[in-house]
Order: C-alpha cells, then structure tokens, then sequence
C-alpha cells in the first residue's frame, strides 16, 4: 500500500482576476496519507479551495507538481483527468449542489451513469443506507432538509468508493446540531471505508474529527497539526 | 425611467448579443416575409396594369367582345352625332426568337393606329414623321435601335420585322400598325379594345349605359380600368392565402419573443424585487419589459424592411411564374417599396413583439419586492398550468371545428383561418401536457436508449416546462405549416395526376410554341388540323380553341372542343350526372358545360345557366378541371364557330391509329407542321410538363415554409443559449461528478434532438389538423377544388428529417459553449 495518497510538490497557482494577479498558492508543498481525514483551514482567500480543486484534478498548478495516487495530474489530458476523477475522487459541497430535478437516488447514482458503471441503481440504495436514508429515493432534493440533502450528496460522493472525498465547507450552511452530524458521518467514511478525506472548513469545531489540521495564509503552510480523532 | 431601462434590460442585452441578434434576427425575417410577398405581391398583380395601360392611356370607356370587335362598330361609333374621341387597339403576344438573353420570353404585342398615336406615343421614323407602316416599333427595354431587325414569333408563325423605331416605355412591349397587327396575330377586320373619351356633358355611367344600347350583341361598354379590375379582384384570393401564410414566420417569431421576454423576467426576478423594493412602480417594471420586446421589434423591424426589399426580387419571379400558370399573363412590374407598405410591416413586427411580451412582462410587474431575496429559477418552471391548458386547448379545438364550418365572407374564407389560429392556439395550450407526459413516460427509456445524457436531457427538459413548451410550440407551429401545406399540395399534386389520367387521353398535343399562360390563347393556321387529320398515322384530332372572356366582374375562359373526337378516349369526369349523356347531348343543344372552380365562383350548378354576351346556354354538367383558376365554359366546337366564326384553334389533340408508332406519329406531326412554330407533345411528356408547372406554382411556399422553419431553428439555438447559460452551475456540477466534456456536449445535443422530436411529434398531429382546413376548407373557399386528401409520404419523411438535422445543428453552438465553461468558476459563483 502507498504511503502517500495525494502529493503537492512545490504548487504554486496564478490567475488573473479583473486583470490583476493574484497567486492563490505559493510552493506549498503537503503530503496525504491514504485514510488520513485533513482539515484546510484559513481565511477566505486563502487557497483552501484552490488546494481542494487541484487535489481533484479539476484544476492544474501553474508550477510544481500534483500527485494523486502516483498520477502526476499535469501529465493527463481532459479525457485523463475525467478519469481519475471518476475513479478516485469524490466531492461534497457548501450549498449540497443537488440536481433540483432528479430524485435522490437519481442523484446519488449519476457519477455511476456518468461513468457507464453497472447497477448503479443498487450501489445507490446501498450508499443512500449507509448514510441512513432508506426510503428516500423517490423523493426530490426540495422535499428534504439540509442536513438530508447534505448526506444525500454524501453519498453520492462515496457512492463509486472514491480513495479521496473532497469536502468544500460541507456544515456551512448547517446549523450546529446537524453539522456535527455530518461531521460524524464524514469521520465514519474514513474509519470504516478507508477514505481520505480534505476537508476546507471555516470552522474551529469541525477539527475534532480531523487527524490533521493544516492552516493556510496567504496561499501557503502556516502550520501542520497533527491529532488523534479516532 | 430610461436609466431603469438602460440597467435592467439593455445592459444584460448587450451581454448576451449572441442571443439578442438571434431574437432580432428572427424578428427581422418575420417582417421581412410579410414585406416581400406584399411588395412582390402588387409587383405580380400590377404588372398587367404596366406597359398595357400605360399605352392605354386614361380613357373613360372601353368596348370589348369575345373573340375581338368587328371593324364596323369602330366606323358605328365615328359616325355618332357626339364628339367621342376614340382609338383602337388590337392586344396579343408576341415571343422573342431570336438570341440573347431575352430568348423565349412573351411581350406584349399592341397595334394601335400609329398615324394617329404616334405623336402621343412618342413614335417616330427615320424617315420622318409619318412611321413606316410596316415596321414594328420596340420599348427602351428591348435595348433596340432603329433600324435593327428582330426575330418574333407571332401566333405559330415566326418571323422577322424592321425596327422603325424606339419609344419611351418602362418595360417591353412591341407596338405595330394596327392593319399589320391583325395581319400577324390573324386577325383581320377585328379590334380587341376600343378606347373612348366621351364629353362631359353627361356622366360617364350615362355615355356607358347609352352606347351599350347602340352596340351589336356580343359587344360590351364598360369602364375603363375594367379589366384590370377583374384581374385583381381575381388574384385576391390568391394574395390573401399567401399573406396568410407570409404571416406564419411572425407567429413563429412571436414565440421566440414571448421566450425571450420569459427568460429576461425569470433572471432577473430578484432584481426586479430589489428595484420594486427601492421604489419602482408596477408601471415601470411592465414598461421596461415591453420597452425591451419594442426594441427587438425595432431593430428587427428595420433590419426586416431592408431584408424584405431584398426577399420581395426572389419573391417577385416566383410569384409571377404562378399568376402566369394559373390566371393571366404576368410580367412582374418593378418592386416599388412604398411607404404604406413599409409602415405596416415595420408597425406588425413592433406590435408582435410588444403583444408577445404582454403576458411575462405582466408576471415581472407582480413581482412583490420581497421576492429581491428569493432565488428565481424554480418558480419560473412551477408556473405552468397543465391542466387548465389542456382544458383550454380542447375549448380552442372546438372553437376551431366550428369556425371551420363557416361559409366564406365577401368570397374568403375567414372562418378558415379563424380555425387555423384557433388549432395553432390549441396546440401551444396542449403542448406543456405532452411534453410533460412524454418526458415522463420516457425518463428511463432514454436512459437505456441514449443513456445518461438523455435522462439528463428529458429531466432538464421537464423541469424548465414552460420554457421548453414555448420552444416546443414554436418549431412545431412550423413544422404543423410546412406538413399541412405538404399535405395539401401533395393532395392536391396527387388528384391532379389522376385527373391528368382521365383528361389527357390524346397520344399527341399540340400548341403554338412560347411560354403558355392562362389567358393567352395564340392560334395555328386554320389549315394545320387538316393536313394533321390527312396523315395516315392519325385517327382523328380534336380542334380546342380559347377566348379569355369577362363573366360577371371575373376573367374566365369560353372554349369550344369537338365532343365526339374528345369522345375516343373518355375524357372529363363529372361532379354529377352520367358522363356519356352529357357528352351526348353538348354537340347537340344549347348548352354548356363548366368548370369547378367556375361554379364556385359563380355558385353555378348543374340546371342553371350561363349567360353570355351573344345569348343564354343551359350548364348539363360541371365537371373536375385543376388546368387553371380562371375556370372554363365549354360548349361544343360547331356550337362555339356559330357564334365566333374564327376556325383557328389555340389547341390540337391527336388521337393515333391502334397500331402506329407513337414516335413515328409524332415525327409526322412534326413533319406536317413545318413552317410553324409549333409545340408538340407526346402524351406522357405533356404531363411531365404540367407537373414542372405545378411544382413551380408552389415553389413561394415552399419558400415560406422554409423562412418559417429557420426563424423556429434560430430560436431553439438561441434558447438552447440561454438554457446553456442558466444551467451552468449544474453542468459544471456534472464535470466535478466525472462527466468528459463529450457527455456535456451529448447532454445539450440530447436536449436539441428531445426538443426537435417533441415540436414533430406535435407539430405532425397539428399539422395533419391543420391540413384537413386547408384542404377541405380554405382551398376550396378560396379557389373552388375538389382535393383528395393524400399523404405525400415521402415528402414529409424527407423535410421532418431535414428539420430534426437542422435542430440538432442548431444544438452545436449552445453545446460548444457549454464544453467552454469552467467548472469550478460556475460552482462557486453559487
């Protein structure tokens, strides 16, 4: 087994915005174990999104290099990317990002259909169990809550067994008693599944189910916590 | 309130130009066909009016009788006691033969009294001021000098005539001393047209009704501009059915307006309760809205009325070909863009686009300021009422079948096209169900079939309802156009055949060569049948001559045929009666029998009668005739010489021993007719030749059709545009989820091709209605057949795949920008 799930090598990202440049990352360098749950945490503006965008091959470094799973991704074309995200990525967002006009099961099978898996039906029903939401299949995101939804598009995000789940601000639109609950249910996935996860949070709480905290200023390292969670 | 304008509506407007040129784009080829065919409409129906009339002069009175004016009456009038002033015309054809690129065409040929008319004319010698009266004297037009020769053919007679000079005319036209005249078109003693200009010491209605009583049978007094008259009056109908139909690419648009509008409103609903939120009035929010429908009709408009002058040049020569085929000689007149004509166009395209935009910008106007916190989208796609749709569209189709069975009003046939809106109404009203219910009937199927992508597509499609309805509604408002008028002119193309079948029953036609129309009727030397009947290969010819006549206020045809010979084969088939006792009878009584399109215009039947100007003759039958609109008299060819004694016959029918060669017969034919210039047609290449004719009469509408079918295919692209835009963050949702760019691409093509099947389907069932009121409906009020209903299979296979290809090309643009967006910049911007 690899050591080493997700490696930045000296990554650095400019962009210009408004005709200004701005570097998002600077050299930052940050190695991830395999069943590692990683906290980004910083202010806005950061790279904490940057950092998850390049860990999920939707977006390439300026310099340096990213390894995911041994893939450098600047050596892969779109058709390349596309596929190492099907195989080893999963994503989970701020505001659930749910498609209004499927069901939930419908919802939590299409990275499945996107990537011409078979009984996609049924790994759906199993994900939907797993994060204990028999029974819901048939509905549509606007008839559940947001927690509901949260975990919906939880397991939509495990539901092809990604090695890495990237989880953009996944309780900041949550109240508090429902974002410890998504919380736990994200610790559980690595516990139980073995999934990496990196998680960028604004949230001093959210760190406890987190083995390390890395902290962001300015586009690099501040600091690297590490901590027991389990 | 115009800053409110600039920021809330030309602001976003100019951020989307794609979208906003195709809208107004779209707009612009709806006026633009309204304006072509109503420029190119009055150039087709003024051109008999042109160089004719021009030579006309204003006179007040004109005499006219069928089969031409004995000289006498002229000498008659002369000698009245009243200071009349008058002048003679004899009018016909004559077709160029010689080279150049006028080759074959048919100009008028005019023969006047040049020593009186030539100064007024503006004709000159050479040799000074009395015009030689052999010669023939030419329009600028036919870019002739004089002294030049030039090569026409006259009756079946070709020639050579010295120009004698050229004069000032728009147009082309031949003028030839009236004695040369009835020499050439054989003629001789006969006037077509007397002019007079009567003193005013009476009104003219008085001259009219007092030189009547002095005129010999058969000779008629009427009012000058007459003629004319009937011609318009003739071609109504057929103007108001193509502006009918030039209005289809309006409605499509208006659609595509209504989308767009709908669009603006659901984007900006926060907006708007911000504004309202702020101050803005109801008012003001309704006015900006419409403000913005306004400015695609302006910009539409004008782009549309340079667009239209352009269309109306193509238009123009279609439209002539048609009014030559089917009712009078046409030489299309210069397009004139006048101001009336302009005004309206521009008016209909700003008042289209204002109405379509009525219902949004009214739902924009009810926005309740609270609403500057909603999100928008949802509620734009929950608003559609399916079942009270549903209800209405099933009121509006009863409507629709009521309307249908009206009679027609001062001869058009208004509760058709009452029905015909009322069925397209229905249609829009019944579409939000269908694409509903298909959608959801086929959610998995599409899966399976078209995978993910499809789902994809149908649940988007099905989610934005009252989006993709009105898109829905607008192809297949096309599409139910372009099948109807399929269908009808297939019907009709078909039951033409058939007839073709039971009337064409010669081996071998013949007819003076030249371009034929409906009221030209050049004739054969009166010799000709004889040596055609002499030759052993033939067993009988059938002599047929036409006279263009006036009856009642209309143009028609009176023609006279040999029953007996006509006989051989079977011939005409009857609306009623026995077939072979009508044909019995005709040689014999005083009688008629008549056209279908004749009796409808006329409300004619069998048992009445017609009267002509030398007496009263009983109609035994009516009989299917789709030659030409005109409609015909026929009597019997020993019945017709007793009254117009001209032996001459405008048409030969050869009927070939049992046994003989039909090529050697024809060669005979041919031979025999040497020294004419003579058209001879075996049977089958006859009718290859009507059918050409046929398909190029209704080349305009196919022509509509298409700008119809283009408007609509503009407007899926620039919806699937704006679908594109307003579902970015779920697309790029999609490439987070592991979707390639090429699924992306499949989803947005996957939404074009849903959206081109669905306007098909609806538009082939609306069309398919549509096709009975044309059929059974608007063309009978309007023109007087008797169609058999025929699908055109083929045909309507070949143009839906032409139109479902074109939606899916349409889909290619909306879905390269969709492959363009980047993910994470549309996710995040939530």
């Amino acid at each position: 087994m690899d050591t080493i799930l997700i490696r930045f090598e000296r990554v650095s990202k400019d962009y210009l915005a408004d005709g200004e440049p701005v570097h998002a990352l600077r050299e930052l360098s940050l190695d991830v174990a395999p069943g590692q749950f990683v906290a980004l945490m910083g202010r806005s503006g950061c790279g904490k999104s940057t950092l998850l965008n390049m860990a999920g091959a939707m977006d390439l470094p300026s310099s340096g290099r990213v390894l995911l799973d041994g893939q450098d991704t600047l050596h892969l074309d779109d058709a390349g990317l596309t596929k190492l995200r099907r195989e080893k990525v999963g994503f989970v967002f701020q505001s659930f990002q749910l498609l209004a006009n499927l069901t939930v099961a419908e919802n939590v099978e299409l990275p499945l259909l996107l990537a011409g898996g078979a009984s996609a039906r049924e790994r759906a029903r199993e994900a939907l169990g797993w994060v204990e939401l028999d029974g819901y299949e048939a509905r549509l995101p606007h008839q559940l809550s947001g927690g509901q939804m949260q975990r919906v598009a939880i397991a939509r995000a495990v539901v092809h067994a990604p090695k890495l789940l990237l989880a953009d601000e996944p309780i900041g639109n949550l109240d508090t008693a429902t974002g410890d609950l998504i919380l736990k249910l994200l610790r559980r996935i690595v516990t139980e599944r073995g999934t990496t996860i990196l998680m960028a949070t604004h949230s001093p709480e959210s760190v406890v189910v987190c083995d390390q905290i890395v902290r962001l200023r300015d586009g690099r390292i501040e600091a690297v916590e590490t901590r027991d969670a389990r | 309130m115009l800053r409110l304008f600039a920021r809330l509506i030309l602001r976003p407007l100019k951020s989307e130009p794609a979208r906003a040129l195709l809208t107004a784009f779209a707009v612009a080829l709806g006026v633009a066909v309204v304006l072509a065919i109503d420029l190119a409409g009055e150039a087709a129906a003024g051109s008999f009016r042109s160089s004719v009339e021009t030579l006309t002069g204003d006179a007040d009175l004109e005499i006219t009788a069928v089969g031409g004016i004995p000289e006498a009456v002229y000498g008659q009038l002369a000698t009245l006691p009243v200071a009349l002033r008058l002048k003679v015309r004899l009018e016909d054809y004559a077709t160029l033969s010689g080279g150049g690129p006028d080759k074959g065409a048919v100009v008028p040929l005019i023969g006047i009294d040049v020593v009186a008319d030539a100064l007024e004319l503006g004709i000159t010698s050479e040799a000074g001021p009395v015009p030689d009266k052999d010669s023939v004297w030419v329009s600028e037009g036919l870019g002739l000098k004089a002294g030049d020769s030039i090569a026409l053919q006259i009756q079946d007679q070709p020639g050579t005539y010295r120009v004698g000079g050229v004069f000032k005319q728009k147009g082309k036209i031949i003028v030839a001393d009236i004695g040369l005249a009835q020499r050439l078109v054989r003629r001789p003693g006969r006037l077509d047209r007397i002019l007079v200009w009567v003193p005013p010491a009476r009104t003219v209605d008085e001259w009219q009704q007092q030189l009547q009583q002095q005129m010999p049978a058969g000779v008629t007094v009427a009012l000058q501009g007459a003629r004319t008259q009937e011609n318009r009056r003739m071609l109504e109908a057929f103007r108001w059915n193509l502006r009918v139909l030039s209005y289809i690419a309006l409605v499509v648009g208006a659609f595509l307006i209504y989308n767009t509008i709908s669009v603006s409103v659901v984007r900006r609903r926060s907006e708007i309760g911000i504004l309202r939120a702020l101050g803005a009035t109801r008012g003001a929010i309704l006015a900006a809205f419409l403000g913005e429908a306004a400015v695609f009709g302006v910009v539409g408009g004008a782009v549309g009325l340079l667009l239209g002058r352009v269309m109306a040049e193509g238009a123009v020569q279609l439209l002539g070909a048609t009014v030559e085929s089917l009712y009078v000689s046409s030489r299309p007149a210069a397009i004139e863009i006048n101001a009336v004509s302009a005004l309206l166009a521009f008016t209909i395209g700003i008042s289209i686009s204002v109405l379509s935009a009525w219902s949004p910008a009214r739902e924009a106007a009810g926005v309740p300021p609270t609403e500057a916190m909603a999100r928008g989208r949802s509620d734009y796609l929950a608003r559609v009422h399916q079942r009270r749709d549903l209800l209405l569209a099933v009121v509006l189709a009863v409507l629709a079948f009521v309307a249908s069975q009206q009679p027609p009003v001062a001869g058009k046939p208004f509760g058709g096209y009452a029905a015909a809106l009322l069925l397209i109404g229905a249609g829009a009203m019944a579409i939000p169900a269908m694409v509903d219910g298909i959608n959801r009937l086929s959610s998995r199927l599409l899966l399976r079939l078209g995978g993910v992508e499809a789902m994809l597509a149908s649940r988007s499609l099905s989610a934005s309802l009252r989006r993709t309805s009105v898109l829905v509604g607008a192809l297949a408002t096309a599409i139910a156009m372009m099948v109807s008028v399929g269908i009808m002119v297939g019907s009709f193309r078909q039951t033409v055949l058939i007839w073709m079948d039971n009337q064409l029953k010669a081996d071998i036609y013949l007819r003076p060569a030249g371009t034929a129309s409906a009221d030209r009727f050049p004739t054969f030397d009166a010799a000709l049948p004889d040596r055609i009947a002499a030759l052993p290969e033939v067993r009988a010819v059938d002599r047929f001559r036409a006279y263009p006549i006036s009856y009642n206020g209309l143009p028609a045809t009176l023609a006279g045929g040999e029953t007996q010979v006509v006989e051989l084969g079977g011939g005409a088939q009857f609306m009623s009666g026995d077939r072979a006792s009508i044909m019995r009878r005709l040689p014999t009584c005083r009688c008629v029998i008549i056209s279908e399109p004749f009796a409808n215009k006329h409300h004619l039947t069998t048992g009445d009668s017609v009267t002509l100007p030398f007496g009263r003759f009983e109609i035994i039958g009516v009989y299917y005739d789709y030659a030409n609109e005109r409609g015909y008299i026929i009597m019997d060819r020993r019945t017709l010489l007793k009254y117009l004694p001209d032996p001459a016959p405008s048409n030969l029918a050869v009927w070939v021993k049992p046994g003989v060669d039909l090529d050697q017969a024809k060669l005979a034919v041919e031979r025999a007719a040497q020294g004419s210039n003579v058209a001879v047609f075996a049977n089958r290449s006859l009718r290859v030749e009507a059918i050409k004719i046929f398909d190029r009469t209704f080349a305009i509408t196919y022509a509509l059709e298409a700008v119809a079918i283009i408007v609509a295919v503009m407007g899926i692209a620039g919806a699937l545009l704006a679908l594109v835009i307003d579902r970015k963050r779920e697309l790029g949702l999609l490439r987070f989820l592991g979707a390639t760019t090429g699924q992306v691409r499949k989803l947005i093509l996957c939404e074009a091709g849903l959206l081109g099947l669905l306007a098909n389907v609806a538009g082939f069932l609306l069309g398919l209605a549509l096709s009975l009121i044309l059929v059974f409906v608007i063309n009978k009020q309007s023109f007087g057949w008797t169609i058999q209903f025929h699908w055109p299979v083929a045909v309507l296979t070949g143009a839906l795949s032409l139109v479902y290809v074109a939606t899916l090309l349409a889909g290619l643009y909306p879905a390269h920008i969709a492959t363009r967006l980047n993910p994470i910049e549309v996710v995040h911007e939530e």
